[in-house]
């Protein structure tokens, strides 16, 4: 046989253009259907915003280092944290978190890829199109700086409204078209989110393998689950509240203008019942990540599976029944905030039903201190130590000192860096021989756990202190007579440190990546599907559907009883896979098109109404376009390691 | 840069003490040093907390300490180890999640009694100003508490208070142990008024009325801040209140109902606007005269209003006794030499109050970034940036002739 | 084109496999419903609390609605509703030309009630001077009917796709689903109108 009856054909497609199968290089990339390299694109685009939040910090950390600092104005400072909220919480941990569900959630369900590849291509370029649009503000910002660029509403370019952007901030009459990038931006990324969150939850109810019940899934999947149920019926609460900032935006409507009757209180309820909920989307799959790891790591099986999974189900429920304990000084009332105090109370329990349960699972075990082990360990720490505050803003009289003060500051983020960075670098550490096939070697992990441990703590610690004394939070700077200088000179080290530990953390990866294929399938001799197969996994991820016998599966099937072993489902047939396409990308370009046009034609730059609704155009001939060209597909043969059209 | 330096020095030699001694650490916003029983009933509560995750933590954060430690893996192990593989114990976790609860009920009823009290303006007879106040007031407010209105507005404060008809700015003053009711609204965005020694903050919002209570227990100079971010200058959003006893109260009221004298020293500022009308040179020479007819001509009255002088201008802090407050641009600027007074005993410094009033005539906008005296209000009004390289410019002289001016507004 | 449908058969094929035995793309839908009722009732409450905190607005709304025209229409959006499941229960025994013909009528009972809607606005804005910026209620009104016009005109662009999908030979028996799936959003769009004709238009008349 010559080469050339293995040759595959590109398949055609609308137009007379052909369907980009089987092309190398970027075009590959971009027109890509496959979850993993679609969750590699989502985990770079996470850590490069990752990067680009704590650049955006570090400068804030320097301005407040001293008391009547001029390091950055006042106006540039509102518009960093603004961003460093915005950033870190849409671009940098959500893609994280969706790169690791694109990645292993097939994997561990011993699935080809997820429900709809082509819709999964979809969610990741229109979460590109509204980073895009969020920090293409920066460009413009500059530009203005260089005097080129003056739109009305003046120099507030880069949004800076803060991250829950509460109106009436919000309107034309008190921020500039910050707030419409900020409000594009938003409702993009909403869009993908939702989009992704559609096809995780099909795809892990319907595209299990065989033996695979609900209750013998990985506990990450579970949390992937109900952190895409939260997805769902949270961010439309915040789709329809940027709806009606954009109209009144846009077209002078009233939702939020005081003078013409709008309650600036609706924006916050609306936000915060998607808000509250995002606060579990971040932290639930840092649940899961740690419950992958302790398990693995103490060779024993998570304690309590069935309570975790319930504990999860049930945070996530409640989750929607406690938005408005961010509102406790706003004047509620004395009913709703006794209620949201008593609701906020009773989400501790599930909480502590999981830390428990962790306790448990490294209970009797032997523990390996690996890396991923040391940060899954360390999460527990530090996100008790954020769970504690969170108990302490639950008595809504005690909360009234705390609101939007540095405890409050220092609250989430030992939640989001105590918590969901520690849970995502240990998944970085744990899963990324299974990514690049590459295995970690050399003390550099070891080093940077620890920089990052005793950074956050000296950064975060003394911010409890600094917002009992009572120092508000997004304050450009102080005075010196306030006495907060000691403690935010201390925060700023703390930040510089902890920065430092994050900064090996990304050498080691750098390191990691210029080794030669090492990991093998099992590197750390775990218990789940995802480490059946090749490191890094095929593009049909198994050569033969696996077929489950127990939780824990591949455990079992290495170290249990024969009637526990896994088996194996080949119909012989080949394995089909999805075609390539172009038109994901299309719509993700018309979005941004879209999103920045508008945004700039509420600066009054002219013609740019026109390319928005061109943008809107290029989104509306992209999704019929991609409807009627059908999902295709080709089959491969994995034993042959060739691979035919399906004609 | 020399600053942080010199800073770093500080937090070498302080890092030891301050591991110590972090309890004890103060500062004049500490929500560790209530005084007022609201602010006390707060901290009581938080407290309580406290100790609750203190215990949680000894306990869970022990087992977790001592598991990590006993199972660990050592160096003789035999590497491929494989302990029992046990699924959990349903009456440990049950008794685990009675236990949380338990503990949780220990905070939640404290906290349902906490939220009444510090929320509902107690009805106490000693504090209602039929019991203790001795002047005019409005109809009906013998059998209430007094009461102020605050408006929290970008980027300073204003407080009303309708029984005595009295308007003031960024500065709040307050009988010592009478129950203040206090109603919080806005004109423009969100801001958070907060005394954190007094009461816990509460949003005002616009659109809307919210209420809380305070009460402090000791005469003495607070300090409060704007907690709720509210836009460029948000940071700079600062205020004062002053508990004064029942004499020194009473004094205050009736200096502030009082008019400021005429700028030249009469009582009647109508004869001398026309006097300046009929002959306007006769102000030239004296900086306070040319200072008022500067105040009149620069527009500085479309914004600011002074009781007695028939000038009602709105959107700016009412400056009818602008020169009796502490500080300026709220409470950015102390007039003081003292500027860490916490006993209200500090005495304001009239050469600190002229540079400060001149500064902020002349340079607010490096003060308070984006203020409304500067950039003015779109459509409406001006602002003095507006004003460059026209003839109503002000320069620094004319600056300090107004400033001269204002210190005359005691 | 054969080999296009060959590929949706196979993968219809395949997609039936599935762990809970409901299609894919079905379970999808079902999904969206569920996330858009969280849209329809941000929008639902916002307008209804606007409602609440300003019950006398400068034109009362019995005065503006034309209650009859708009029972007209609600009427035949529910009518087609029925003319869908023929429409499905048509395509799914493989009579392609009845199905035609329900679909037909749900595509003509979906342009009516759009016109219906269409010819109200208008009405509303030159007869009343009724706007989008006639306070909340007018932001509110506007922007939650709008919306559902919006889900109703998807709702007939995919029809008439379909429609035209089913004259090229591109629909049979094996992706009725696609069908019912079309047919689970109408039904969808016809029931939410239900709930924001009781919540919006009815509830005035108490």
């Amino acid at each position: 046989m010559s080469d050339d009856s293995h040759a595959l054909k590109p398949e055609k497609s609308l137009l007379g253009l052909m369907r980009p199968d089987h092309s190398r290089g970027w075009v590959d990339w971009l027109t890509t259907v496959d979850h993993k390299k679609i969750g590699i694109m989502y985990g770079l685009a996470g850590l490069f915003f990752f990067i680009v939040g704590g650049i955006e910090v570090m400068l804030i950390r320097i301005q407040l280092a001293q008391p009547e600092l001029n390091f950055i104005s006042a106006q540039a400072y509102n518009q960093l944290f603004t961003m460093h909220g915005t950033t870190m919480i849409f671009l940098g941990a959500m893609p994280l978190i969706a790169a690791f569900f694109n990645f292993m959630v097939p994997l561990q369900i011993g699935a080809r890829d997820v429900a709809f590849p082509r819709l999964n291509a979809f969610s990741l370029w229109v979460f590109m199109a509204g980073a895009l649009v969020l920090n293409i503000s920066w460009l413009f910002q500059l530009f203005y700086l260089f005097g080129w660029f003056d739109p009305i509403g003046g120099k507030d370019i880069v949004p800076s409204v803060g991250w829950f952007g509460y109106a009436p901030i919000t309107t034309t009459e008190f921020s500039g078209i910050g707030s419409d990038f900020w409000v594009f931006g938003l409702q993009i990324l909403g869009i993908a989110s939702i989009a992704a969150s559609l096809n995780f939850i099909v795809t892990i109810l319907n595209m299990r393998a065989p033996g695979l019940t609900m209750m013998r899934l990985p506990v990450f999947t579970w949390m992937a689950l109900v952190t895409s149920f939260l997805i769902i019926f949270a961010f439309p609460a915040l789709t329809i509240a940027l709806l009606e900032l954009m109209f009144d935006r846009l077209f002078e409507t009233n939702f939020f203008r005081v003078e013409q009757g709008g309650q600036p209180i609706l924006w916050q309820h609306l936000f915060w019942v998607f808000g509250h909920p995002e606060v579990y989307i971040l932290i639930l799959p840092a649940m899961g990540i740690i419950s992958e790891i302790l398990p693995a790591f103490s060779r024993k099986p998570l304690f309590g599976y069935p309570i975790i999974v319930f504990s999860g189900a049930v945070i996530g429920f409640l989750g929607f029944a406690v938005w408005s304990h961010h509102m406790f000084t706003t004047g509620l009332g004395n009913i709703a905030t006794a209620a949201f105090s008593l609701l906020t109370m009773a989400i501790a329990v599930p909480t502590g039903v999981k830390i428990f349960n962790w306790v448990g699972t490294i209970w009797g075990g032997r523990i390996k201190f690996t890396v991923p082990m040391i940060y899954a360990v360390g999460f527990i720490w530090m996100f008790m130590m954020g769970g504690f505050s969170g108990i302490m803003h639950s008595a809504a009289p005690a909360d009234a000192q705390q609101q939007d003060t540095y405890f409050v500051v220092a609250h989430f983020h030992y939640v989001i860096i105590g918590g969901i960075v520690m849970a995502l670098f240990g998944g970085l550490y744990y899963w990324l021989p299974k990514i690049t096939g590459k295995m970690w070697e050399g003390k550099l992990g070891y080093w940077a756990v620890g920089f990052v441990v005793v950074g956050l703590n000296l950064t975060f610690g003394p911010m409890h202190w600094l917002g009992l004394l009572g120092m508000p939070r997004r304050t450009h700077t102080y005075l010196e007579e306030t006495g907060f200088g000691t403690l935010n000179l201390w925060v700023t080290i703390g930040a510089f440190i902890l920065a430092f530990g994050l900064l090996m953390v990304f050498i080691d990866m750098i390191i990691l990546l210029r080794k030669k294929k090492t990991a093998g399938k099992d590197p750390w001799d775990a218990r789940t599907l995802e480490w059946t197969t090749d490191s890094p996994p095929k593009v049909y991820n198994f050569h033969a559907t696996p077929v489950i016998r127990s939780r824990d599966a591949y455990w079992y099937h290495k170290h249990g009883t024969p009637e526990q072993k896994m088996g194996w489902e080949d119909e012989g047939k080949g394995i089909h896979m999805p075609s390539q396409s172009w038109f994901p990308l299309l719509i993700g370009i018309g979005m941004a098109v879209m999103g920045t046009a508008l945004s700039l034609h509420s600066g009054g730059v002219p013609f740019m109404g026109y390319i928005g609704i061109a943008g809107i155009v290029i989104v509306a001939l992209g999704s019929y376009l991609w409807v009627f060209e059908g999902p295709g597909g080709y089959h491969i043969h994995p034993d042959e390691e060739t691979s035919d059209d399906n004609s | 840069m020399n600053r942080i330096l010199k800073g770093m020095g500080k937090f070498l030699g302080l890092i030891g003490i301050l591991l110590l001694a972090g309890c004890d650490y103060q500062s004049r916003q500490s929500t560790f040093d209530p005084k007022g029983p609201v602010a006390l009933r707060q901290l009581e509560l938080f407290n309580l907390t406290v100790w609750v995750c203190t215990f949680i933590f000894i306990f869970v954060g022990g087992a977790l300490a001592y598991a990590v430690w006993k199972y660990r893996e050592r160096k003789s192990d035999d590497p491929d180890f494989k302990p029992k593989q046990s699924h959990g114990n349903p009456l440990v976790e049950i008794g685990l999640i009675v236990a949380s609860i338990l503990l949780l009920v220990v905070i939640a009823i404290p906290t349902l009694d906490a939220i009444w009290y510090t929320h509902d303006t107690p009805d106490d007879e000693a504090s209602k100003l039929g019991a203790w106040y001795q002047g005019e007031l409005s109809e009906g407010a013998e059998t209430e508490v007094l009461e102020v209105v605050v408006y929290g507005l970008q980027w300073w404060w204003e407080f009303q208070y309708p029984q005595l008809g009295i308007t003031t700015a960024n500065e709040l003053i307050i009988p010592v142990g009478k129950v203040v009711h206090v109603e919080l609204r806005s004109r423009d965005v969100l801001h958070s008024f907060w005394l954190p020694k007094i009461a816990g903050k509460v949003d005002t919002i616009p659109g809307r009325a919210n209420s809380m209570w305070i009460q402090a227990d000791e005469e003495g100079h607070y300090y409060g801040q704007c907690a709720e971010y509210c836009g460029e200058s948000h940071a700079y959003m600062l205020f004062r209140a002053d508990a004064l006893s029942n004499e020194d109260f009473h004094k205050w009221v009736e200096h502030q109902k009082t008019p400021p004298k005429a700028p030249d020293g009469g009582d009647d500022w109508g004869a001398w606007i026309s006097s300046v009308n009929a002959n306007p040179d006769s102000v030239k020479g004296d900086d306070v005269l040319e200072g008022a007819s500067l105040f009149y001509s620069k527009t500085c009255v479309v914004c600011h209003a002074i009781q007695g002088a028939g000038i009602a201008g709105i959107g700016g802090p009412d400056l009818t006794h602008v020169a009796s407050r502490k500080t300026l641009a709220a409470g950015w600027l102390d007039n003081r030499k003292e500027t860490n007074d916490e006993s209200g005993d500090a005495e304001i410094d009239p050469e600190i109050q002229l540079e400060n009033l001149t500064r902020w005539i002349y340079e607010s906008e490096n003060i308070k970034p984006g203020n409304r005296m500067y950039i003015g209000s779109v459509g409406v009004q001006n602002g003095l940036n507006t004003l460059k390289g026209t003839p109503n410019e002000i320069t620094e002289e004319e600056a300090r002739k107004i400033a001269i001016f204002l210190q005359n507004l005691k | 084109m054969s080999d296009t449908a060959a590929n949706v058969d196979d993968h219809g094929s395949h997609s039936l496999n599935t762990a809970t035995g409901i299609d894919n793309k079905k379970l999808l839908m079902w999904l969206f419903l569920g996330s858009d009722c969280m849209f329809f009732g941000t929008l639902i409450s916002t307008h209804l609390i606007y409602r609440k905190l300003y019950p006398v607005v400068e034109m009362p709304p019995t005065k503006i609605f034309d209650i009859e025209l708009t029972t007209f229409s609600s009427f035949i959006l529910l009518l087609s509703s029925f003319f869908m499941a023929l429409a499905v229960s048509a395509i799914h025994k493989g009579q392609l030309k009845s199905y035609r013909t329900w679909n037909l009528a749900v595509i003509l009972g979906g342009l009516v009630f759009l016109g219906g809607q269409v010819y109200e606005f208008q009405h509303f804005v030159h007869a009343y001077d009724f706007t989008i910026w006639s306070g909340t209620m007018g932001s509110t009104f506007y922007l939650l009917t709008g919306t559902h016009g919006c889900h109703v005109a998807i709702g007939v662009l995919i029809l008439i796709s379909q429609h035209i999908a089913s004259y090229r030979g591109r629909l049979n028996t094996s992706n009725a689903m696609d069908v019912e799936i079309a047919g689970l959003y109408w039904h969808f769009v016809d029931i939410v109108w239900i709930i924001i004709f009781t919540a919006v238009y009815l509830v005035e008349y108490l």
